[in-house]
């Protein structure tokens, strides 16, 4: 044989021999965790504290727009917290609502009418002082029907927001927001709401510089025009890149905030996210961006946090279609999934099973009795539909918007009713925007869908279901779950109010378009130098106060890991802890 | 990410050095040049171990079911989750607790599949356009030649997600989208190939017997420009297959439970810290498979024409 | 030259608008609209953004407009967000893709020309197919493999290079590494193929004949030909590349012009979408010039059309 010809075989060889090589090295580095109970506290990556006082972390998403009077998206929201601060804030543990610009304020025994007290000598970081006016301004700058604000819904409690926004009035001053003075804001509500105090602090609520929209439009937002009256100036934006944020001087508080500046970066990766982190890029990864499949390794360290968020995670019957338009269809759909299966096994215990439409959270609320694993009643239920053993049943599709966790899930349900039903199931996944409108536009049979709450308020997750609500997207629709909602906004008695939302909850599991999936929960990371942020059930972190400990590793030997993590001063008590806060997630 | 480029048009143009040996009446085929060319091909060890490895994949992804030893790539098993490879299942779980070895055996079937179908879209297409442009030349040439640099200039990825996204997310529509990118490169070759052979003496021989145009292209010209159009298949198969990959990677490949090796690939690798297994032999045999077609290419290419001028990537 | 090169970039404006054309109707044609998100937005506000962006205006109007503001460069405000304008956003991310392109062009050049000769001077030998193997292996290996492999090897257990973003020169390496390693393939094996092709020619073997040494007749005489297929894929290539790699972008978190183009078809961002195609377009049409342009340089035989 020629040379020519032995070489074309060890050409094969070669290439099979560099390619083994390759793969070889695709063993992993570093292994997952062993369960251990030893006292030795590890952590999860390098937690070598940076030489500056500059926090950085994921911020998410690039955000859309940070405007406070437009921001949509929870990424959008973090920033303006940052920025800027509003009459409330919140408690960075509890997130009730603490003194922020107001420093004391009343609310009449009717409920209506709330008087802001704004401190004394709380100025712009251009100088300028913050006056009640800039609060008027910018609470009218987000009803104005010219302005198109996505969210100026949540200023409905206001006497007269949403006639002045929907044009029914034309004037502006007929809304309910006076300013006395320039220190005094008085509110009047069209209806007492338990929770407006959490609203205040929600970043639709915001205040907006009035003299550098004058003077800028609208490019006020950029740094060099931006002007903030938060903790923090903007420095520098970088699109799709970072956002460095400054300590604002003239912040009524800057004796107190102890970080030079903090950097964003907005990563929508999961595992990108959690690589920054262990490689101590970024000094915390927040809730949603460690990956599901990581987090029963993740348990064993000590920066790993895991809490109760409240959110649920469900899928959405179209009823308009048949046979979904049959509630027991509907119910035999419900009973036949198992909800341990997907959370504890699929899930690997990262979420809570859950079988109701509201979450945990809300001291006083009883949820009623909620979905449990039931197949024998499911076939039953399935039967009394009218399809004994599936025999007649079409083939449903569920639809989901891409993402690896949603479609694991489908597939697992996919499964589910197949083996205890014998219906057949097929999937789609579209991108956000197609799945969006195949959503609004009831095109689908079951899609995924998931709900974060606004306030801690149990109305947040049900007042969504009435008949025509624009979140409803279902096509369902009941009068009496209707008058139910109507009837607890109206009560007073907080008791009999819950006992209301009670009633009408149980309806809707009951004769609902609605499959609840799982509870959502929070699993961030947090490096151990890094004091001041806490898990909360809304997932809204103040950073004001937040500090880099470089004696952190000292301060955990001598009083243990769990000490040292309170915030350094004291806070100022006042104005009542009532319930809801704020947060907002679009995805 | 599409790589498959072709060369400025002037390096198509008919070949300073003459034209390919074709010596023959109208419409036979001599009988020396595929015999010779399937000596060569023989003879080149890469591209035959390339070819059985195909053919033994081709096998397994169409005999699957039937295969000893194959799981139900669909059954869930949620308590067992991700498990390293063992006895019971060779190539370890999936997060849904499913037997990965069936996974990847029925993966091959999807992507195979897939190449293979939306290269002959491609080809059917890309053939057909190239040769009437390449015969009739002239304006329509030009037009038709237009068309395709202008379709040339659009991102790919742009095309693709707009069309899997306005029509649906169908398997038929993978086959479509993923073909429409690959028959521009093909009508440029066909085209180079057809300008050339055009003025051959068999072509006027056939004309002068009154044969119309269509006949011409398709039963005198088109068979002589397999050369080139089966090398630029054999290429283009594992190009589709790599498309279809990137598309899993943006969740617009196959839809489940159905899985390609490109689904498999790029789910294992966001898992690789974890569950190396789940990237590691999809990996392989995705790998295997797109260095054999690429070496089966490559032995085509030199059993063809050894001579050959023009190098298509 | 003159004429040629007048004739070329007069011919580019027919195409763009064919282009921008093609891409505008499609656009429109995708369902779903820019505005969605899990929270309904009241039809009163969204018919309001509707007519501030002139969307309510009936298809031709919003056509003609759109070619008006395009021929000025101005694309108008992204949908997806709203405070900037697309000329801005292309104008910050496309230096990062030209960085972050360019960086890859000239690795895979780099390493792939000399794997190419190489391999064509030692043809069917163990040298050319190691070399040839290691190329191909770059070919079959899809990037989303690589990146995290390269990621978990040099990243996070020996912390040499930092797993993503976009700081500092250290971040520039594995990103261009996972993007270069499927074109040294290709430009391996054009180089091969092209070096083999001169190798074999006439003037080379004249060249050996009078006696220059092979390294001359290698590097000085064949390279500038043999090199022709390169040159000639390195075009398109270059407009592919720059335009970024949504792949790399999204694994490594770069903030380039690839991720934005997906992420806009996905948000229905339409002016986003338009403006990256139509600059996509006319990028890829200089190239080819430039590319059609240095042809003539290397080989004195070919003519300008």
């Amino acid at each position: 044989m020629t040379r020519a010809h032995r070489a074309p075989r060890r050409r094969i060889q070669l290439s099979l021999a560099l390619l083994l090589a390759l793969v070889a090295g695709c063993a992993p580095a570093s292994p997952p965790a062993a369960r251990t109970a030893a006292s030795e506290a590890r952590y999860f990556g390098d937690v070598t504290p940076p030489a500056d006082d500059v926090l950085r972390f994921n911020l998410g998403a690039e955000p859309e727009i940070y405007d406070p009077s437009f921001a949509a998206g929870q990424p959008d929201g973090r920033v303006c917290r940052i920025l800027f601060e509003g009459l409330t804030r919140e408690d960075p543990q509890t997130l009730a609502p603490r003194p922020g610009q107001a420093y004391r304020w009343e609310v009449s025994p009717d409920g209506l009418t709330y008087t802001f007290h704004l401190r004394p000598g709380i100025r712009w970081s251009d100088g300028t002082p913050v006056t009640a006016d800039d609060f008027r301004w910018s609470w009218l700058r987000v009803l104005k029907p010219e302005n198109a604000a996505r969210y100026s819904g949540l200023l409905a409690p206001i006497r007269n927001a949403v006639a002045y926004n929907q044009r029914e009035i034309p004037d502006s001053n007929a809304v309910g927001i006076v300013a006395r003075d320039d220190s005094t804001l008085i509110v009047t509500l069209g209806e007492p709401t338990a929770y407006f105090l959490y609203l205040t602090q929600f970043y639709t609520y915001l205040p907006v510089p009035r003299q550098a929209i004058a003077r800028h439009g609208d490019r006020w937002t950029r740094p060099g025009n931006i002007v903030s009256n938060g903790a923090f100036t903007l420095r520098q934006w970088r699109q799709n890149n970072r956002f460095e944020f400054a300590k604002n001087p003239r912040y009524w508080d800057a004796a107190h905030v102890r970080l030079a500046g903090m950097v964003a970066y907005p990563i929508d990766d999961l595992n990108t996210s959690t690589n920054l982190y262990k490689a101590g890029v970024i000094d915390w990864n927040p809730s949603g961006y460690v990956p599901s499949q990581f987090i029963p390794y993740m348990r064993d360290y000590r920066d790993f946090r895991h809490g109760s968020y409240q959110g649920v995670y469900y899928y959405s019957i179209n009823v308009t279609r048949p046979p979904l338009d049959n509630v027991w269809v509907r119910r035999a759909l419900n009973l036949a999934v198992d909800r341990d299966a997907i959370a504890n096994d699929l899930l690997k215990g990262s979420r809570e099973p859950w079988g109701n439409m509201t979450p945990t959270g809300y001291p006083g609320y009883e949820h009623p009795p909620g979905y449990r694993y039931d197949p024998a009643k499911a076939r039953e239920c399935l039967a009394k539909a009218g399809y004994p053993d599936g025999r007649g049943f079409r083939k449903i599709s569920i639809l989901f918007n891409t993402s690896e966790d949603h479609r694991r899930i489908a597939e697992a349900i996919q499964a589910m009713w197949k083996n205890t039903l014998h219906i057949q199931v097929e999937l789609t996944n579209q991108e956000w925007g197609s799945f969006m409108g195949a959503v609004t536009g009831l095109q689908y049979d079951v899609a995924r869908r998931s709900w974060i709450g606004d306030y801690l308020d149990p109305n947040t997750f049900l007042s969504c279901w009435i008949t025509g609500d624009g979140n409803n997207r279902s096509g369902w629709s009941s009068r009496r779950y209707d008058g139910l909602i109507r009837a607890a906004a109206r009560e007073v008695d907080p008791a009999r109010r819950f006992g209301i939302l009670r009633e009408a909850e149980a309806l809707l599991l009951e004769d609902g378009p609605t499959l609840p999936v799982y509870h959502y929960s929070t699993n961030e990371l947090v490096k151990p130098y890094v004091r001041g942020i806490y898990q909360t059930a809304l997932d809204i972190h103040p950073l004001t106060y937040v500090w880099i400990d470089r004696d952190w590793r000292s301060r955990e030997a001598a009083h243990g890991p769990a000490a040292a993590a309170g915030p350094e001063r004291e806070r100022v008590a006042g104005g009542p802890a009532g319930e809801a806060g704020a947060a907002d997630r679009s995805r | 990410m599409s790589i498959g480029i072709a060369p400025p048009a002037h390096v198509l143009e008919p070949d300073p050095a003459g034209p390919r040996p074709d010596i023959g009446l109208a419409g036979t085929r001599p009988s020396s040049l595929w015999s010779d060319a399937w000596r060569r091909l023989r003879r080149n060890r890469a591209a035959v171990a390339g070819a059985a490895f195909l053919a033994w994949v081709s096998f397994t992804a169409g005999f699957a079911p039937w295969l000893p030893g194959m799981q139900d790539p669909t059954a869930q098993n949620l308590a067992l989750g991700a498990a390293p490879p063992s006895l019971a299942h060779w190539f370890g779980t999936d997060e849904l607790g499913r037997d990965a070895f069936a996974r990847v055996i029925y993966g091959g079937r999807i992507s195979l599949l897939v190449g293979v179908v939306a290269t002959l879209v491609s080809l059917l297409i890309g053939v057909t356009w190239g040769a009437t442009a390449g015969y009739r030349g002239g304006r329509l040439d030009d037009f038709m030649m237009r068309v395709v640099d202008i379709l040339y200039s659009l991102p790919y990825i742009f095309l693709v997600i707009l069309l899997l996204v306005f029509f649906s997310r169908s398997i038929v529509m993978l086959f479509v989208a993923l073909g429409l990118v690959q028959w521009l490169t093909m009508a440029r070759i066909v085209r180079g190939q057809v300008l050339s052979l055009k003025q051959q003496t068999f072509v006027e021989a056939a004309r002068a017997l009154g044969a119309d145009d269509a006949r011409i292209i398709f039963r005198h010209i088109v068979p002589n420009t397999l050369g080139p159009v089966i090398v630029y298949t054999t290429l283009t198969v594992p190009a589709v297959i790599l498309q279809e990959a990137f598309l899993s990677f943006l969740g617009l490949g196959v839809q489940p439970p159905a899985a390609s090796w490109g689904t498999l690939v790029s789910d294992g690798a966001r898992l690789l810290a974890l569950f190396p297994w789940l990237v590691i032999f999809p990996g392989i045999a995705l790998s295997l498979t797109l260095l054999c077609f690429n070496f089966l290419g490559d032995g085509l290419r030199d059993a063809l024409d050894p001579q050959d001028r023009r190098d298509v990537a | 030259m003159v004429t040629f090169l007048v004739r070329r970039l007069l011919l580019m404006v027919p195409t763009l608008w064919a282009i921008a054309t093609l891409a505008f109707f499609l656009v429109r044609g995708a369902p779903g609209g820019p505005f969605q998100s899990e929270k309904e937005i009241p039809a009163s506000v969204k018919a309001q953004l509707m007519h501030k962006y002139g969307l309510d205006q009936p298809l031709h109007v919003q056509y003609l407009r759109f070619l008006s503001s395009a021929a000025r460069l101005d694309f108008g405000p992204s949908y997806k967000f709203p405070s900037r304008q697309v000329r801005e956003i292309i104008a910050e991310a496309l230096p990062v893709s030209l960085e972050l392109g360019g960086w890859a062009l000239l690795l895979s050049i780099v390493v792939g020309v000399p794997i190419g000769i190489f391999a064509a001077v030692r043809q069917n030998t163990a040298g050319d197919f190691a070399a040839m193997g290691i190329a191909l292996a770059g070919v079959s290996i899809p990037n989303f493999v690589l990146g995290p492999v390269l990621v978990l090897g040099f990243s996070l257990s020996l912390f040499l290079f930092p797993p993503a973003l976009w700081e500092g020169p250290q971040s520039r390496v594995l990103p261009v590494v996972t993007l270069a390693t499927a074109y040294v393939a290709y430009i391996a094996r054009l180089t091969r193929a092209g070096m083999l092709e001169v190798l074999r020619q006439d003037f080379t073997r004249t060249a050996r004949a009078k006696g220059l040494s092979e390294n001359v007749v290698v590097f000085k005489h064949a390279l500038k030909l043999g090199i022709l297929p390169v040159v000639s894929y390195i075009g398109p290539a270059a407009a592919r590349v720059m335009m970024g790699s949504i792949v790399v972008e999204t694994i490594f978190s770069v903030p380039g012009m690839g991720r934005y183009l997906v992420n806009a078809a996905f948000n229905r961002d339409y002016t986003l979408v338009l403006g990256e195609v139509l600059f996509y377009a006319a990028l890829l049409m200089a190239l080819n010039l430039l590319v059609d342009v240095a042809y003539t340089w290397l080989d004195p035989r070919v003519e300008l059309a």
